[in-house]
């Protein structure tokens, strides 16, 4: 009696090591065969509707390919990087994931990401003429540059930037609504910007601005329209002491400081200038794909998209973010995880269904140009994102660089520059060693990678 | 006789090793294997794709230099400026509260709903109550005519802000445990004092304090070793640091060093280095304690 008391715990305590021990080896695990269909892990991350809508991507996926089962992994947006990161130390890398571009060098030079040229181009489905080319270029790599070679991703989708405008708040004010082809001067943004800087209920205090920009995505397009870079054509040389840089900075916190056409100190954080623009306090503020679902929703006056005012080169820039689709290297079906990436990033139903949800333009460069061309879709001016790809749209300085860190140390040390208590001249001649360094840093731990 | 008692003895012994398996197994698995990983991890330049090299103490001799770690190092002290204040105010809640006050178990509900909360939602929570234009925080100054700052987003504000909601947060844990601790002192203590004419901070001093002591320990043990490792609600409020990176702790550091910027060796080292700075700082604690420590009986 005791005894097989005894022999039940033991078997108890068995199964505990056991489902503990088979756990860790079993977790996430790629592709196995199971019942003849051929396993594929896709791991991903987006807001809800996003979500919804790439499920629903997937599982036509496997109608299609009935030999083909997809496990999803899905996360929220914010713990995303550091699980695929741990998936990636532990060697269970999904076989089909969501990557930045930022991470591409690493990623391949760690073997973690495959060459997909072959599928890409052997490819029924997939037309890589009508795919934005500035979308594959971006997980391109040569091994020594991105931008060309071979094929390591293909886009989800692709963000262009572009600057709105509250065209309700125009027609009221009776000022001309901004050309959507000549960009304005910087002064020209100023002058507007000021008159439509307004105490409009009478109480004594500004309800009405002209913008309110968040440092970390609307420094890029002032800098770059002014011909200067964070960093120089080799990505080895941090360029922010520039004067080019530095007079566009100065231009940036004195919309704040001396110009006065934004909300005041302290108010600027970005969460504020976001709720001011929803309520219809701000004459302009940046727009992008994604915003379009809720701006839809929510705006109570009608928007639309212009160019963003330039600066000493007379053109306007912006940047434009992605995020790509993937396969492990060391997947076991290699070939249908490609073609999962590629019925993702351009299958043509699959993409109807994002773009029904506001969440993203077309990755077709055919079905784009009809989308921008419907002008039941809000905002009218769809053609300024296009004109975004195609003409003055540019990646972020860090896409080419090993990692941001370098960056992100300019941007969590600015806040004294946009309060005024530091002139731009002053802070990017502090910052630039240091920036350096950090830098210097990341092309040694790049060459590190290659061997 | 004598031998069936020793059988009886070692098999409750077995019992008692296989009930304890499970955990040891458990933290053998998933902490001590880890741990040695990563303690070998800080001594190569690792980034957590590719191979690891031995690189000796590079890592660690970085780290005297490194601006951010120091800064994260302080910021990780000076919020824990939050212990001591959540001490002195739970220990009061729970006096306040063992005087059998009106609805004494409702206020111990209100105060413990933060501690079973889960912190993400928690810290989202507070973003909102700390935004400058909207938060909860400043309409409230707003009615005795103060102006609130921009509390997340001024560096010199962040670090009050976030302490301000671990006081809030620990508080209900920390107080039921004095008010456990409060209620297990004899009556008989207080009966005497004040037969022998004590008065209220006299009984205080010499009697609740005193028979607490052990639960204040085990508090600013715990406390410490759990304000070195704070991070979800940084990582959550403050997604960037902080203005000037003025509220990145060092688990946050460390954290963006490894996912974001692909230095896992570094950053196993900076945790290497947490680990013995918290080691050490609890060892200081159990000498003092054990120095000052006394028996009642």
């Amino acid at each position: 009696m005791k005894n097989k008391k005894f022999n039940i715990l033991f078997l108890a305590l068995f199964l505990m090591i056991g489902a503990v021990l088979s756990g860790c080896s079993n977790g996430g695990s790629a592709s196995e065969d199971s019942g003849g269909k051929k396993e594929l892990t896709f791991m991903f991350r987006g807001q809800p509707q996003e979500q919804a809508a790439y499920k629903a991507v997937v599982k036509k996926f496997e109608e299609a390919n009935p030999d083909v089962k997809v496990n999803i992994v899905v996360t929220a947006g914010d713990q995303y990087d550091t699980k695929l990161q741990a998936a990636i130390a532990g060697r269970k890398i999904p076989d089909v994931f969501f990557y930045n571009p930022g991470q591409l060098k690493a990623y391949v030079n760690s073997n973690v990401l495959r060459d997909i040229t072959e599928y890409v181009e052997g490819s029924e489905g997939v037309n890589l003429d009508d795919i934005w080319e500035t979308g594959v270029a971006k997980y391109q790599y040569d091994g020594k540059e991105t931008g060309t070679g071979a094929i390591y991703g293909l886009p989800k989708d692709l963000g262009p930037f572009a600057l709105g405008y509250n065209k309700t708040m125009f027609e009221k004010a009776g000022i001309a609504l901004p050309d959507k082809d000549k960009p304005m001067t910087w002064d020209e943004f100023i002058n507007v910007s000021k008159q439509l800087t307004q105490d409009t209920n009478g109480d004594g205090k500004m309800d009405q601005y002209g913008t309110g920009f968040n440092v970390n995505w609307a420094l890029q397009p002032f800098v770059w329209s002014n011909g200067a870079d964070f960093v120089d054509e080799t990505y080895t040389k941090v360029t922010v002491d520039d004067p080019k840089f530095v007079e566009a900075l100065q231009y940036f916190a004195d919309m704040q400081n001396k110009y006065k056409v934004t909300p005041s100190i302290g108010e600027a954080q970005s969460l504020d200038t976001y709720q001011r623009w929803l309520r219809g306090q701000l004459a302009f503020f940046p727009v992008g794909p994604w915003d379009m679902g809720t701006f839809e929703k929510e705006l109570k006056f009608e928007y639309d998209l212009m160019p963003w005012p330039a600066g000493s080169t007379g053109e306007s820039a912006a940047w434009i973010g992605s995020l790509g689709i993937g396969v492990s290297k060391t997947s076991k079906n290699p070939e249908a995880a490609a073609e999962l990436a590629m019925y993702l990033s351009a299958d043509q139903e699959g993409q109807q269904a994002l773009i029904d949800q506001r969440v993203q333009i077309p990755n077709s460069v055919k079905v784009a140009e009809e989308w921008a061309a419907d002008t039941s879709i809000v905002p009218e001016n769809k053609q300024e994102f296009l004109d975004i790809i195609n003409d003055y749209g540019r990646s972020h300085s860090t896409d080419f660089t090993y990692n941001g860190e370098w960056l992100d140390y300019f941007f969590a040390n600015v806040q004294p520059v946009l309060d005024g208590k530091k002139t731009a001249a002053e802070y990017t001649k502090e910052v630039q060693p240091k920036m350096q360094e950090l830098l210097d840093k990341a092309v040694k731990q790049e060459e590190q990678s290659k061997k | 006789m004598k031998a069936e008692k020793s059988k009886l003895y070692r098999k409750e012994g077995l019992y008692g090793y296989l009930f304890i398996a499970a955990p040891v197994i458990g933290f053998l698995i998933f902490s001590m294997i880890p741990v040695a990983y990563s303690s070998y991890a800080a001594f190569t330049d690792w980034d957590g794709l590719s191979q690891m090299n031995f690189i000796g103490l590079e890592n660690f001799k970085a780290l005297l230099h490194d601006e951010y770690f120091h800064k994260a190092m302080f910021n990780t002290i000076f919020l824990m400026i939050g212990i001591p204040i959540g001490i002195i105010l739970s220990l009061l809640l729970a006096m306040g509260l063992n005087r059998g006050i009106w609805a004494t178990s409702t206020f111990r509900v209100i105060y413990y709903i933060p501690v079973i909360s889960s912190i993400a939602a928690i810290a989202i929570l507070w973003q909102w109550a700390f935004n400058g234009d909207y938060g909860l925080i400043n309409q409230f100054l707003g009615y005795f005519g103060i102006e609130g700052p921009n509390w997340l987003s001024d560096k010199d504000t962040v670090k009050p802000g976030l302490i301000l909601m671990t006081v809030w947060k620990g508080l209900g844990y920390t107080m039921l445990l004095y008010l456990a601790a409060i209620q297990s002192v004899p009556k008989t203590y207080y009966e005497a004092a004040k037969l022998d004419g004590a008065n209220a901070f006299q009984i205080f001093r010499h009697i609740t304090l005193p028979m607490v002591k052990p639960v204040t320990f085990f508090i600013v043990v715990t406390s410490i070793i759990g304000g070195a490792q704070v991070f979800t609600e940084i990582n959550i409020m403050t997604p960037t640091g902080g203005p000037e990176y003025s509220s990145a702790t060092v688990v946050f550091y460390i954290w963006e060093k490894a996912f974001g910027n692909f230095q896992l060796g570094y950053a196993s080292a900076m945790a290497m280095v947490l680990g013995i700075f918290i080691f050490v700082v609890t060892l200081i604690q159990f000498k003092i304690n054990e120095k000052t420590s006394y028996d009642m009986d």
